[in-house]
């Protein structure tokens, strides 16, 4: 049975004679480790846990059976813990789905900055004509803002509305590096081929 | 006792319909349900609240801490208009549920 608070041992080390107050602190410190459980929400329990044991006394229990029997109703933190994760939002969680936006954004605006390169690899003032490839693949740059752009919003609906799941990041993380591969490829070889393009016609030149 | 899935599915309505008799707070509320369902229906109580803060901001209900007679703080939820909408909603639901089996095992049938 996963039953009974988390630091029942704890509880229980620190009563030799039982002080509801003592073992409600100590139940209240073992949920509030957890960032899942905001303060009003521990207020909330503990004020459901002391209506309980008042209950439970008047049926001629003691304080101390009272109290177990209480918390063993409201259940472990455990248990808790994923419920009341779909409710309030972990800082933690926000700031990983940031540092993924910030991740994207900048590989995105890496590969911009790239797409400059074939104008400077041709090298010739005016520069000579780009291969058709590269010039489509500059011509579509503008779609490098899409992703950036798409991920504040996932952030945003995150940060504001989706009850996130723990490993929500996960997922924006796999699509974000998918995204930035798929992304790269195209501009690899819109940077390489006016290079090949120019080492051949220095080849043929000498 | 019911089953896990049929508690969860019937924890939305019986939480409109018991602050559909007035503002309550989460204990009592528990209280009432096991009074009504002559305590078939038992709650992993602590569950309770990430339902009603998930209620509270669908804006079904809205809550308000308040001192209790003990001195302590306690948050009383009452029913929203959204809520009574809901409320009507799940009921009309229920009962079509409730009527389709009541029709294939022959049992009386409850006035709506």
């Amino acid at each position: 049975m996963d039953d009974g608070p988390r630091n029942l041992g704890k509880i229980m080390e620190h009563t030799s004679t039982f002080d509801i107050n003592n073992a409600l602190r100590f139940w209240l410190d073992g949920l509030a480790e957890s960032p899942r459980f905001r303060p009003t929400d521990l207020v909330e329990l503990e004020s459901h846990v002391r209506d309980s044991v008042i209950q439970l006394e008047t049926k001629g229990l003691s304080s101390e059976e009272s109290f177990l029997i209480a918390t063993r109703r409201v259940g472990t933190a455990e248990k808790l813990e994923p419920e009341f994760a779909k409710i309030n939002r972990s800082p933690r969680l926000v700031l990983i789905h940031l540092a993924i936006l910030a991740f994207l954004s900048t590989g995105c605006w890496l590969l911009w900055v790239l797409l400059w390169l074939p104008l400077v690899t041709v090298g010739d003032n005016p520069p000579g004509p780009l291969p058709g490839f590269t010039t489509f693949v500059m011509g579509c740059k503008w779609f490098l803002v899409l992703p950036p752009l798409l991920g504040l919003a996932y952030c945003v609906f995150v940060c504001w509305r989706k009850p996130a799941p723990r490993n929500s990041w996960v997922g924006f993380f796999a699509l974000s590096v998918g995204v930035l591969m798929l992304q790269m490829f195209p501009v690899v070889i819109a940077i390489v081929l006016p290079i090949i393009d120019r080492l051949q016609k220095l080849a043929g030149h000498y | 006792m019911l089953n896990k899935e049929l508690v969860a599915a019937s924890t939305v309505p019986l939480v409109l319909s018991v602050l559909g008799e007035g503002e309550n707070y989460g204990y009592a509320l528990i209280q009432r349900v096991r009074e009504l369902s002559g305590g078939k229906i038992e709650w992993t109580e602590g569950m309770l609240y990430p339902v009603l803060h998930w209620m509270e901001k669908e804006d079904l209900i809205e809550a308000e801490w308040r001192e209790a007679e003990t001195g302590r703080k306690r948050k009383y939820y009452r029913l929203r208009k959204e809520g009574r909408k809901a409320l009507a909603q799940e009921k009309q639901q229920w009962m079509t549920v409730h009527e389709t089996l009541g029709k294939l095992w022959n049992t009386p049938q409850l006035s709506t």
